[in-house]
């Protein structure tokens, strides 16, 4: 959910439907709807922080699934690095899954 | 950046020669059985059925199994594979040893071409397993799938040396023991030590992270994997000091029932998935494992039936029901997913690109399914009846299903890259 309130509202905005071209290759669904992106930090005026994680611990489309998130980010912003911070707590689950996923996974 | 390293693919040198071998050794196994429909109810030691089960378990399980497990080690393991020039060594050496002793077993021709032959599959084996261990030793995670790996490993090289023992005692006799006992004990730990743990390590992964589903009782995969163990070790040790007889189901029991405890978890996990729609290929792996639990269950009948259509029932639901099954279901999950890899992992994000599932021809593997399915129900039929005409057809018919597949196969591993940026 993105705050209005947020002084990045609009960045994050760019960069959500930007990341919502990466497509997860095995479950062919954009990873925004998979829920694996858990946060973006745009404090650093030359960088932005992808906080994101797998469905599995090192998965093997793991670095393809990276690249996509440095190749859409850098065509959306041009001036700032992407930096990934890869995680596992809190665990990905189903949960995770937004609705429209859910509905394209057919749950 | 990242702070784990993720790019744990490993190179297409250590995984797609596999793939593309077995393919060639499974249409080869599909001719084999048709040029042999007739001795396929007859008595197991028998020139072409040799020929036929090592083809089936060298070149068709083994190849397939090497190349899958050097692409999800790294995976299970959370580390690179330790040596990918090891892992096509192995390739090399498990291709040249298998293709000598199907030759040999063929024409029954016990001679060094089968002894040299059989030292390449038993080096192949033991370079799997170094390479195996190497990258488990360094890896700092310890999971019930990678004991499962390591042990079944062990068993590939038992079963692999006393193997070539065999071989060497049918040219210079030095084995004290019935040569057929130690031919059944030969056999089974590859079935139960080998590609059964094998495979219920791997499946114990894989499965879950295709159905997005998780199962709590790892307890249930400690269980199977204890109780495949004990039997096995009971099996052999009771076996090579006494004649194979009916006590013997006491040892299947307890293997079947770590295969039961394996299935469980399966099933909780199949419970739990996120992904209710369950396609075509993970259907094969359900046919496979209804075709293990078929297996176990014909255990009793061959202790105590002494018809040998029975024994080649039993072998026939290991070798094209249960681990053909599983093979045929999880190439196609399995192997685009190293090749899209390669093509198009730079470009994901950048331009439109095909997905893993575009590279095979989809269209093709429903009839890859059910004409697996009814053939396999026919060549069993066949056995049962001892129809060798029947089975002549499903000669033919397993033929096709293995042009099918090899299609397929090649036309994942031959894609071209059809976008530029």
């Amino acid at each position: 959910m993105i705050s209005l309130t947020n002084p990045y509202a609009q960045e994050q905005l760019r960069a959500n439907l930007a990341l919502m071209e990466v497509i997860d290759p095995e479950l062919n669904i954009n990873i925004v709807d998979m829920g694996l992106v858990y946060g973006l930090d745009f404090n650093d005026p030359k960088a932005i922080t992808v906080r994101m994680t797998l469905s599995t611990p090192h998965c093997p489309m793991g670095d393809a699934i990276e690249q996509g998130v440095i190749n859409v980010l850098q065509r959306a912003f041009p001036e700032r690095q992407t930096k990934i911070e890869l995680v596992w707590e809190p665990e990905w689950s189903i949960d995770n899954i937004s609705d429209a996923g859910k509905e394209q996974l057919g749950l | 950046m990242a702070d784990i390293f993720v790019n744990k693919a490993p190179k297409e040198l250590a995984v797609i020669p596999f793939y593309g071998t077995a393919a060639v050794f499974f249409f080869l196994l599909c001719v084999l059985l048709f040029l042999s429909a007739t001795e396929l109810t007859g008595h197991y030691f028998h020139p072409s059925i040799l020929a036929i089960v090592h083809t089936a378990a060298l070149g068709w399980g083994t190849m397939v199994i090497f190349g899958a497990a050097y692409q999800l080690l790294p995976v299970i393991c959370e580390r690179e594979l330790f040596s990918t020039k090891l892992a096509f060594l192995s390739y090399l050496l498990l291709t040249i040893g298998t293709c000598g002793m199907i030759w040999s077993f063929w024409w029954f021709d016990m001679g060094w071409l089968m002894i040299t032959s059989g030292t390449f599959v038993v080096c192949s084996g033991y370079l799997y397993t170094f390479n195996l261990y190497q990258t488990t030793n360094d890896s700092n995670k310890s999971q019930v799938n990678q004991h499962f790996l390591l042990l079944s490993a062990f068993w590939l090289c038992f079963t692999t040396t006393v193997g070539l023992l065999l071989a060497i005692n049918l040219r210079y006799r030095f084995i004290p023991q019935n040569h057929l006992d130690i031919l059944k004990l030969h056999a089974h730990a590859g079935i139960a030590g080998w590609f059964l743990q094998l495979i219920c390590g791997v499946g114990a992964k894989l499965i879950p992270m295709f159905l997005l589903g998780k199962s709590q009782k790892t307890r249930l995969l400690y269980a199977a994997l204890i109780l495949q163990n004990v039997g096995l070790i009971l099996f052999l040790a009771d076996g090579y000091f006494n004649p194979i007889g009916l006590r013997m189901l006491l040892y299947a029991i307890l293997i079947a029932s770590g295969t039961a405890c394996w299935l469980l978890y399966i099933i909780d996990t199949y419970k739990h998935r996120a992904r209710k729609n369950v396609d075509l290929l993970m259907k094969h792996a359900g046919i496979s494992s209804l075709c293990l639990s078929l297996a176990f269950m014909f255990i009793p009948i061959i202790l105590l039936y002494p018809q040998t259509k029975w024994a080649s029932l039993y072998g026939t639901l290991i070798f094209l029901g249960w681990i053909t099954g599983i093979i045929l279901g999880k190439t196609f999950k399995t192997l685009p997913f190293i090749i899209w890899n390669k093509r198009y992992k730079n470009l994901n994000g950048k331009i439109k690109i095909p997905m893993p599932k575009d590279l095979y021809h989809g269209g093709l593997i429903p009839y890859q399914y059910y004409l697996y399915l009814s053939t396999l129900l026919l060549t069993c039929a066949g056995i049962v009846l001892e129809q060798a005409n029947l089975l002549q057809i499903t000669g033919i018919l397993w033929i096709i299903v293995s042009l099918v597949y090899g299609y397929n196969v090649f036309r994942v591993i031959f894609h071209k890259s059809q976008v530029t940026l």
